[in-house]
Order: C-alpha cells, then structure tokens, then sequence
C-alpha cells in the first residue's frame, strides 16, 4: 500500500468519523431539547389550568374615562350650584346608556340634556312633558335606565322612560336617545321631597309614595279598572300614611317591582315596612330598628337585582343587605333581617344603585366616596373618589361597567369598570354563604337557574364532599376486600397459583369505568333496591358458613388435605360462597320482617330519618370499589411479597403459625407498601368521572347517608363545562374544580410514592 | 368451638380467602353477566302467545321473570306472585315496548308457528301476522301463510333500493352539499379580501354548476324513493290492529318459531355483523355501532401516532441523556404521578388549551371565512386524541424507562468500546433491546385510551355524528370533526335515551364489545412482551 492511498483512506475514515459525531451530537441535542420541552408541556398543563383561574381571585380594574364639569356645557352653564341657602341643587338624575356613549342629565326645571360622555358636548336637550313650568323636587330610578320618575313643587310625581335608538352608518354606531312621556300622578298639594315610584311591565298598574315638604307621607294606587265593554278608567287609591312614621322624618324610600312592599327609613334610624299588596288598605308591617337604638338616619335604600334585598345605607356610613328569610318562629312564617353587613363608607350614605347583571351595587356618602360592593360575597370591590366632596346623583351602568356620578360641584366622572366575576371570593367558592330564599348561611352549588335575576351559587364545598363521599365508600368497600386478598395470595398460596390469580385481578383494573357505572346504575341498582336487608347481612351470613367451613376442614382426613396444592383448598370456598349468597337471599324477606317490620325504606325513614335513592352511595361504593380493588390489591400484594423471606421462616421456626407469622411479622414490616396502595386507590377514586356520574343522582348534597347521591367534583365538571360559556364566572370556577382535583391526587400520589421507595430501601437492608 | 379451632389460625386464612374469592367471584359475575346479556341480544328468540284470564292476547318475546315484591322466603299463608315480561314491540300501535303481566292472570302460553317478526327502520319491531301484500293497488295474495313467500321474497330488493338510497344522499349529495359549502365559504373570503367580481362570479358559476348536480340526484332520489314505496302490506297485530306499510320500511322479516337451530345460528351471525357493520337507528337504541368502532379506533390510531415518539423521546432524555440526580429524580415522580391524575382534569385542559386556545386562534387564521361557525374552535377528533395522547404519555414514560433500565450496562459498554457513538448506542443496541417495554407501554397506553370517556365527552365525542372523520372528499381526513365513541355510547343509550328499557340490551352488547377490546388489547401486551422478552434475553447471551 502506498502511503498516498493510506492517506485517502485515513481521511475517508476521519470523515466519517466526523459525520458520526456531528450526527451524534445532533441527536443528543434533539433529545435533550425534546425530552425537556416535553416534560415541560406535562407540567405547563398545572400552570395553565392554574391561570385559567386566576381572574377569580383578581379584583376590579377601573379607571377614570372622563370627567368634565357639567357647567362648561352651554346648556347647563345656567343653572347655580349653591345650594347654601335652601336652594335645591339643580341636577337631580344622571344616567346612561348600554354602551357608555351617551349620558343624560335632568335638571330641576324639567330638562333633560342628552351629553356626550367623551367631552360633554350636548347630544339632545328635551324639556320634558306634562310639568307646564313647575320645578322638579326629588327624583327616583325606578328601573335602572329605563324609567325615572320626580316629584314636582305641586305634589305630582311624573314618570318618563328613555330610550336609545340605534342605527348604523358602516361600521359606526350611532345612538339617538329619546325621552317618553310616562304618568303624571297627583300625590298631593305641597312639593314632595322624596318620592318612591313603580309601575308594572304592561304600565296598567302603578304605586307611589311621596313625602311632603309639610311632612306627610301619601301612598297612592293606580289600578286600570276593567268594564266588560272592554274600555277602562284608570281608578286612583290616595292614602295618607304618615301615622306610621310617629312623627319621624323620612329619608329615604324604596318600593320594590312587583308594587308589594314599601320601605320607609327615617332619621330616627327605622325601616317602616308596609305590606302594599292590597293597594285598598295598606299595612304597616313592621318598623325595624335598624340602627340598634342609636338614632342613626337612613339616609339611603336601595333594591338588589330581582327586587327582594333591601340596600340600607345610613348616616353613620354603614352599609348592610336585608331580606326575609324564612323563621317559623315568626308569625309570618318569615322575617326581615340583616343579612349581610359591607365595609362601611366614612360619611352619611348619599346614594345607593344596584346592578342590573349581578348582585353588586354602588354607595356613595357625603365626602365624595363611591364604593362598589358585592351583596352576598359581602366585599368592597373598589373604591372611587370625587374631588369635589358629596355625590349628588349616582348611576350604574346598565352592563355593570361604569359609573355616572355628578358632585356637588357639578362635575360628571364616568368609570369604566371591569369586573368580570365580582361574585368568586374564597368565602363564596368554600364557605357558607347566606343567599336570598335561603333561611341561614348554606354551602350551595346551583350554576344555573331559570330567571334573569338568577344568583349562581359557587360553592365548591358540597363537590368536594361529594368526593370524599364516594372514595371513602369505595373504600370502606375496596380495602378489606382488596387488602385480606392480597394476604392470602402471597402468603397462603403457592407461587404457580398466585401467578394465575394475579393476572385476573389485573384484568378487573382494565374494565372501562363507563362499564361499571353503566352495570352500576342500569343493573344493580333495582335489584340492591330489593335486597338491601339482604345486603346487610351477607357479611355476617357469610362468616358464619366460613367458620363452619374452617371446622369441616380441620375434621377432613389429611390424606383429602394433602391432595390440594398450598392454597388451592381456599377455592373450595366459592361453592361456601354461592350457598352464603342463595341463603342470604332467602332470608331476605325474613329479615326484612323480623328486622325492619316488612318494609326497610320506611323503616329507615321513619328510624333513622334516611330516605332511599335508587343511585345511592351504596351502589357508587361497590362499583367504585370494584375499580380500585384491583390498584390495591396488586400493590399491597407486591410489598407484601418483597418482605424478605427469612423473616417469615424465622417466625415460623419460633412456633408461630402461619397467620400469626403474616400478620404480626409480615403486616407491620409491609404496611407502608399498603399504606401507599391505599393512597393511590383513593387517588384513582377521587378522579373518576363515570361512575359517580352513572351511578349517583348528582344532586349537590351534603350528607352522610348511603342511601342518597352526591354529586362528585370530577362528574360535575363533565356535566357543566360543556354548558359554561367560555372565560365565565363558572368556566373558571370548573377549571378551579379541576386545579383541586389535580392538587388532591397529585399529593396523595406524591405521598404514597416517597413511602414505597422509603419502604424499598427499608427492604434492601433488612 | 374448641381452643384449637381458633389457635391454629386457619379461621382468619379462610376468612382472608373469603376476600378473595369474593372478588374473583365478582369479576366472573360481572364478566357472564355483560357476555349473556350482551349476546343474548341478537338471538332470535321464540314468539310467545299468551291469553289472559280477562280474554286479552298478548304476543311477544318473553324477555324477563321476576317475583313481584320482595325477595326471599315467604310466610306459611304467603303465595309467590310473579310476573313475566314480555317485549310486545309494535311502538306505533302500543306506544310501549315492553309491559309486565301477573303470572296468575295467564291462561295459555302458546308458540304460535307462523308468527312473523319484523325489524322496522322506524318503529322497533312488529309482532304479529300478515294479512295481505298489495302492489300499486292490487292485492298480489292474502293470509299469513301464502304472504310470507312474497314478502320474504320482496324484501331483498328492497334492500337494494334502500342502501341506493343511502349511498345517493350520503354519498353523492353529501359530497355536492361540501362542495357548495365550500364555494361560498370562498366567495365570503374573496369578498372580504376585496377581490374582483370577475373572481366572485366564476365561484358563483360553480355553484350553479353543482346545483344541477344535486337537481339531477335529487330526480333520481325522487324516483327511487317511488320505487321505495311501491308495494305495501298489512300486518295484524294480536289484537286484531291493522297496520298497512311499505315494503320498504322492513329491514329483516323473520319467524323465530318456525326456524331450527341452524336458521337461527344463521340470522344470529348476520345480526352480530349487522351490529357491528351498520348504522344506528331510532335515536341510537337500535340499528348498528360501526360509526362508535370507527371513531373509537381512528381516535386511539390517532393517538398512538403522537404518543409514541413523544413518550419515547421523553424517557430517552430521562433515562440516557439527562444527568441523573435529584432535578430528574424529582421529574421522574412528577411524570409517575400524572398517570394518576384524574382524566377530566386533562379534559379540562383540553377544553381550555386545544378548543379555546389552539382551535379558535386556528380558526382566525385558517377558516376565517366560516366565522362565527367555528372549525377547529369546536371539540373534534383532533382535540380528544391529543387529550388522550396527554393523558397516556405517562405510561409510555414509565413503560420505556422501565425497558431501558433494563438493559445491561454491558452492552452499553461493549457497544461505545467498540467506537460506536452514543447514539448510534442508543439507537443499534438499547432501544431494540428495549422494544418490548416501549410496544408494551403503548398497548397499555391504548388500552386505558380505548376505555377512557370523560375527558372525551367534553372534547368532541357526540351521541351521533353525521358524517365519518374520514371520507371520499378533499382532504379524506376531517380531523375537526365531531366523532362517536364505543364508551360514550354505553352512556348515552344507557343514560339519555329516552327509552331505556328497549336500549339496555343494546348497551350491554356495545359494553362487551368494549371489554373484548380493552381486555385482548390488554392481553396483547402481555403476550407481546413475554415473547420479546423471551427473543431478547435468548439474543443477548
């Protein structure tokens, strides 16, 4: 070989060498990258369920989107803000429309100024009708947005309604707002300082309070009367109410939608309430102290969305929630309380807006602070600030996302608020919570309801509960089952048997889930129905054929014993079984006689107060528990087999005998191998889905009886979030549902995990 | 009970035994009961007649016996009462399937021979007997017994006509309806692109050209469907109810109580493959389970494409790359632990991430024009095999990982001494050797994949999907498409239908259709993994 051709093949071989390297090299880094990106991926799953949830927990953003002085507008520019000497200060209603675009302010003599809420500049300026020149005295919304109403100098309350058209040019919105003429009703003769006003959705029916500058308090009535000829008069109810104040002043007035109560506060601190339902003959219910014998005014009141929470704001700046809860010991079966209390305002409370899209609702007090709350989470969610002192009028926007709010000194702020899910706190999604139509503070799941003014209920606490249900039943059923077997396959049986047993266990861990719960719930629900004494007694009839079996057993002759491999005998048992199981059935009439008188469900109901579900916790724990014997049974049997032999054979050589070996020397040496079975048994039973779906009601209670459903965190996920509208209150919330699930199974997993390798070390030096 | 009885112990092994069996004992019920109940479906089971004391007749399949109220030993006075279901079909006539008569109201139970049986597109079954069989307005014969050769003889052709039918409007139509679809979506993109008219009105021509398309499939179905109901027949129900109906409207007619065994064998096997190669009817309580089959294989095919390279490559990093030491020990738990999180928490990833996130950012850039339909913003076989990908992942880790620490580290050696380089190391000598824990963990991966329905049903499974995820038309695999699954079909049709008690038997079929296929997956992977274990320690010495 010449040394040239030495030298080509050197570089041949070099290059390859060269080219194995960088693929080398190139695969190394592929691995490396893929290999982390991927576990990376797995664990990204926890982080963004987790963020998915973090809206929740994250409180209003609100900023300041304008605010002008109302005087810089021409239109407005006329009327004098000092109110100094008994001059009523001239802006008496603000408001505005869905999309925040336009405002309207109505002054003290009768107009109403449509504005621009981006710079001020007037849209519309309509006088309204029917005032034939008297000044306005007090003003009352009586639907957010919609209707207003407002006390004239001669006694006459006149309601108007707003209205915004809108129309598209291109892409461009252009709204046209617009005023229409309402009622005109005559409450009395002098100026009315407060007033209080609804009429009902077809406008044929209407109520109103007024309290007069001369002090008295009117109700009035309007009823359309209907003639068989199909025409109608309008027939006009006055009362004059003022007795019932014992000679308070009022301060404030509310009268809910449906014209059946009216809520008066005065300045001795009382909520007078009239029952108005019969608009013939109002009644004086009650007269709450709702200051606790201070003598504190309210000042403000106010309803919650649905028209049945009274909002109370008082001169002291407190701020509370009250509604009738259900009481039997009352006489009306019902009692109007104080329900939830809020952060308070630091002055007197000038004005109170409710929400129209949940319960939160804006106070205001005199020194210019506006706060927003939410009733039954009971929280402040923020805070905003006037600079120049008390707010006069106050408005919600119809989305609930922005305020109007005029000051005393005539400038308007317009907020934007973005407060998706004002109702989630950790008190409202684990604690109890008291809401309205409920007689005490409860933990409550209900996402969905039928009505608008609907309140969803996040509690997560009765799903969880549901879970822990059903995997301690599943348990309760699993572990002896699982666990006693697993003892007798390792330490009774011969390793030619226990290696065709275990297998077949390991089958039952791959059945379909939704199998089970479809067996669960379709089949042995009826027929658990119809032999539940018999369920109970199984056990029992169960051990005494056992025992009897055990007594023929040691009385066979040996040359019958010898014939059975190590263990084998143990299956003579299922024949023991069959027979336990046939006799436990027949007796189950009798023992339904003699035990539970003829009929267990209302034994039990009547005994017990228990009322039997068809799909109940019984049903969940065997079908569940059938899922987990499997887990628990191979992994309790794999600790217990790695015990070191020689512990065994020293037991027995001391004279103990086979189950005192097993369980005083095998037991204790393996019980952290069971102890970690068992955690990843209730792991795998706190995550399932179908069966707790299939075989459960899914009914959100909490109670501890296995003869009634739960329904589980995993089922509840399934059911809802198909339904969830994405980036909801209740699509966060469900995902929260799953951040829990993934926590609980992730530490019980965890958990049983350090403890196996812990107990494999253990084994390693023994 | 003497001393001994208890000292020797023998009472607690034999108790522990009771654990035992009674489990095995549970697992044998659990699996005889789905397999008679589940087969016992497709038996064509003798007609019976039953007079009743009050002068009623009655005809059906016995299909249930039971003892009213109560189980167990009775009282000396008490007498048994039982009662004997009966399928009576005819839900047109009777308005329910089923109905429970008191054993003691029974006078006769006869089997009439000639009773025929009837398996309707609509309707469920008809018990009774033919009465005439007419064609476009003569009568061609009358009575049970002459009819019988006609209608069986007509029915084949019918069947014909039927499945003409149904190949023009999936098929055919089907695929003219997608194309239309598909062109206006493009006008829309055109028009919002602001393109010319000239390109809109040659879109717009096509359609027109495919709308004489459907025209001239419609005529055709039109005249089909003339055909289809040509020749009609009436049936008299027991109790002397006539019901008059297309041939057309027959599946199968049969006489369960004139047939021998091997007859019924016969319709036995061809009813087996009707379920497993039809689709279903009447709200999913009868007919076949194919498009479930279909869709449960196509999503775990799915599936194991994206599992296995993943999963391998992750465990190779874990296992041969990555510095051992706490960071990776404490990876390796994480990585053991998710196989034992619940599976709706990877559906409600899935429904977050992949719909919300993946689909409807897709669906703004790709399907612009079919907004506010969403396309991949929408569960669909994509999404639900990418969750089962997720949720499986772990065990192929696990499975691999336990393979490759299962290779000796001499060969290794051996293998880098004599110059290999670690990956070709890696690739020549451990991951063959390793083969049969990484083919194991996907088999267990496939099997838990092909038993799991949670995660799916919030990702895209539906209880009846129109159209297969995979078909004739461009671009043959829809992979947004909503699809139907064996497992949630035993929910739906055991839990939503509305007539549960005529759909159990029918989900205890599709439920033993599920167990064959997780259990032979299951033993697939014990099987394979002992043969390849066998192959490679034999190689390796």
């Amino acid at each position: 070989m010449t040394p040239q051709v030495k030298l080509k093949e050197f570089r041949q071989v070099s290059s390859g060498v060269k080219r194995r390297k960088l693929v080398d090299r190139i695969a190394t880094v592929i691995v490396t990258i893929g290999g982390v990106a991927i576990i990376l991926c797995i664990i990204a799953i926890l982080v963004f369920i987790g963020l998915e949830t973090v809206p929740l927990w994250q409180g209003v953003k609100s900023e300041l989107a304008s605010s002008f002085f109302l005087k810089e507008s021409p239109d407005l520019a006329s009327y004098s803000l000092d109110t100094s000497d008994g001059v009523e200060f001239p802006f008496l209603a603000a408001g505005t429309e869905e999309y925040k675009q336009i405002g309207f302010i109505v002054t003290n003599d009768g107009t109403a100024v449509f504005l621009s809420l981006k710079d001020g500049s007037t849209v519309k300026k309509v006088q309204l009708p029917g005032l034939e020149g008297k000044k306005l005295t007090s003003a009352f919304v009586t639907q957010n947005n919609v209707i207003y109403s407002f006390g004239t100098e001669d006694g006459n309350i006149l309601s108007v309604r707003t209205n915004y058209k809108i129309t598209f040019e291109g892409d461009k919105r252009i709204i046209t707002p617009d005023i229409a003429e309402g009622e005109l009703l005559n409450v009395g003769s002098s100026p009315l300082v407060k007033i209080a006003y609804e009429q009902d959705d077809d406008g044929e029916g209407s109520a109103a309070a007024g309290y007069t500058s001369d002090g008295e308090l009117l109700f009035v009535a309007t009823e359309q009367q209907k003639s068989l000829l199909g025409g109608g008069e309008k027939k006009v109810l006055t009362h004059n109410i003022t007795a019932g104040l014992d000679d308070a002043k009022v301060t404030a007035m509310e009268l809910d939608h449906f014209m059946r109560n009216l809520f008066v506060g005065t300045d001795s601190g009382k909520i007078l309430h009239w029952d108005i339902s019969d608009k013939e003959s109002p009644e004086l219910l009650e007269a709450i102290d709702a200051s606790v014998n201070s003598h504190t005014a309210i000042t403000a009141l106010g309803f919650l969305i649905g028209d049945n929470s009274l909002l109370v704001g008082d001169a002291a700046g407190n701020v509370s929630v009250w509604f009738e809860a259900q009481d039997m010991t009352s006489p009306r079966g019902k009692v109007f309380q104080k329900i939830h209390t809020l952060p308070p305002l630091e002055l007197p409370v000038t004005n109170i807006t409710s929400s129209e899209r949940d319960r939160g609702f804006i106070a205001s007090d005199n020194g210019g602070n506006i706060s927003l709350y939410h009733a039954s989470s009971e929280q402040k969610l923020a805070d905003f600030k006037t600079d120049g002192g008390s707010v006069s009028t106050l408005a919600f926007a119809p989305k609930a996302n922005g305020i109007i709010a005029v000051d005393r000194n005539g400038k308007l702020y317009d907020w934007d608020i973005d407060n998706p899910h004002p109702e989630t706190n950790f008190k409202t999604l684990f604690g109890k919570v008291w809401y309205e139509g409920y007689s005490k503070p409860e933990y409550v799941w209900q996402s969905t309801g039928g009505t608008d003014d609907f309140e969803p209920k996040f509690s997560l606490t009765p799903l969880a509960y549901g879970t822990l249900k059903g995997a301690i039943y599943a348990l309760l059923f699993a572990i002896p089952l699982s666990i006693f077997g697993a003892i007798c396959v390792s330490q009774f049986m011969h390793p030619a048997l226990r290696n065709t047993i275990k297998p077949v266990i390991e089958i039952m861990a791959a059945l379909p889930s939704v199998v089970l719960g479809f067996f669960a719930g379709l089949w042995l629900a009826p027929i658990i129905e119809k032999i539940i004494p018999a369920v109970f007694t199984l056990p029992i009839v169960l051990t005494l054929f056992t025992l009897a079996m055990v007594f023929i057993w040691q009385y066979t002759p040996r040359s019958i014993k010898g014939k059975f491999k190590e263990g084998s005998e143990l299956f003579l048992l299922v024949p023991v079984i069959l027979l336990a199981v046939v006799v436990t059935l027949w007796l189950n009439a009798p023992v339904e006689k003699f035990i539970f008188g003829g009929d267990y469900k209302s034994w039990f109901y009547n005994v017990l107060g228990l009322q039997y579900d068809q799909r109940n916790s019984l049903i969940v724990g065997f079908a569940m528990g059938f899922a987990v014997i499997p887990i628990i049974f191979t992994i309790s049997e794999d600790a217990l087999t790695s015990v070191p032999k020689h512990l065994a054979a020293g037991s027995l050589a001391l004279g103990a005998n086979k189950w005192q070996t097993a369980i005083r020397v095998i037991l204790p040496t393996a019980s952290p191998g069971i102890f970690s079975a068992v955690m990843i048994g209730l792991g795998r039973a706190i995550g399932e889905t179908m069966i707790v779906l299939m075989a459960t009601g899914n009914t959100p209670i909490m109670d501890w009886s296995f003869f009634n459903g739960f329904r589980a965190l995993s089922a509840n996920i399934a059911v809802e979030i198909p339904e969830a509208p994405h980036g909801g209150t209740l699509y966060r919330v469900l995902f929260l549902a799953a951040l829990l699930l993934f926590f609980f199974t992730f530490i019980v997993n965890t958990a049983a995990e350090i403890v196996r390798q812990r107990l494999r070390k253990k084994f390693g030096q023994l | 009970m003497n001393k001994k009885f208890w000292k020797s112990g023998d009472p607690f092994v034999w108790l522990t035994g009771v654990a035992l069996m009674f489990s095995l004992l549970m697992i044998a019920g659990l699996l005889y009961l789905i397999a008679a109940k589940g087969l016992g479906f497709f038996w064509p089971a003798d007609i019976a007649e039953i007079k009743l004391k009050d002068g009623n007749m009655m005809l059906g399949e016995i299909t249930g016996h039971e003892r009213i109220r109560g189980m167990g030993a009775l009282d000396k006075d008490e007498v048994a009462i039982f009662r004997t279901q009966l399928k009576i079909g005819n839900r047109d006539l009777y308005g329910l399937d089923f109905k429970w008569v008191d054993d003691d109201q029974i006078v006769t139970t006869t089997y009439p021979k000639f009773a025929v049986v009837l398996e309707r597109r609509e309707w469920g079954n008809m018990f009774g007997f033919i009465k005439e069989v007419s064609g476009s307005g003569t009568i061609i014969c009358t009575g049970n017994e002459e009819c019988w050769p006609v209608l069986a003889g007509l029915i084949p052709q019918y069947t014909r006509i039927a499945d003409e039918i149904k190949s023009i409007e999936k098929g055919a139509i089907g695929g003219i309806n997608m194309k239309i679809e598909d062109l206006r979506l493009d006008i829309k993109g055109l028009r919002s692109e602001g393109a010319s008219q000239e390109k809109i009105s040659k879109v717009e021509a096509e359609i027109k050209e495919q709308e004489s398309l459907y025209k001239e499939q419609e005529e055709k179905l039109s005249s089909l469907y003339q055909d289809f109901n040509k020749e009609k027949f009436v049936m008299t129900s027991i109790d002397g109810r006539e019901k008059e109906m297309p041939v057309g409207a027959v599946v199968k007619a049969y006489r369960p109580n004139a047939m021998n065994w091997l007859q019924k064998i016969g319709l036995y096997a061809s009813n087996v493959w009707a379920f497993v190669s039809e689709d279903p009817r009447e709200a999913n309580t009868e007919g076949g389970v194919f498009p479930a089959i279909f869709g449960t294989i196509l999503m775990v095919f799915l599936m194991s494409i994206v599992v296995l390279p993943f999963g391998v490559l992750a465990a190779l990093y874990l296992r041969e790359y990555a510095k051992q030491g706490v960071l990776v020990r404490i990876v390796r738990i994480c990585v053991n632990n998710l196989a034992g999180v619940p599976s709706i928490v990877f559906g409600v990833f899935a429904v977050g991430f992949f719909i919300y996130g993946l689909g409807s950012t897709m669906d703004g850039i790709f399907f612009k024009e079919a907004l506010p339909n969403p396309t991949f913003g929408t569960g669909g076989i994509l999404w639900a095999s990418l969750t089962l990908a997720l949720l499986t992942v772990p065990v192929v880790i696990v499975a691999t990982e336990e393979g490759l620490a299962a290779v000796p580290k001499e060969i290794r050696d051996g293998s880098l001494a004599l110059g290999a380089t670690k990956f070709e190391t890696t690739w020549k000598i451990v991951i063959p050797s390793a083969m049969p824990a990484i083919l194991t963990g996907l088999i267990l991966a496939i099997a838990r994949a092909t038993g799991e329905v949670a995660p799916l049903m919030i990702t895209g499974v539906v209880k009846l999907a129109p159209q297969l995820p995979i078909d004739g038309y461009f671009p043959y695999m829809h992979l947004e498409r909503k699809f139907m699954h064996l497992g949630f079909h035993i929910y739906d049709v055991g839990f939503q239908s509305p007539n549960v008690e005529a759909a159990k038997p029918m989900v205890f079929t599709t439920a033993l259709l599920l167990i064959l296929i997780v259990v032979a997956l299951n033993m697939t992977a014990i099987i394979v993994r002992n043969r390849l274990r066998k192959k490679y320690t034999t190689s390796a010495v």
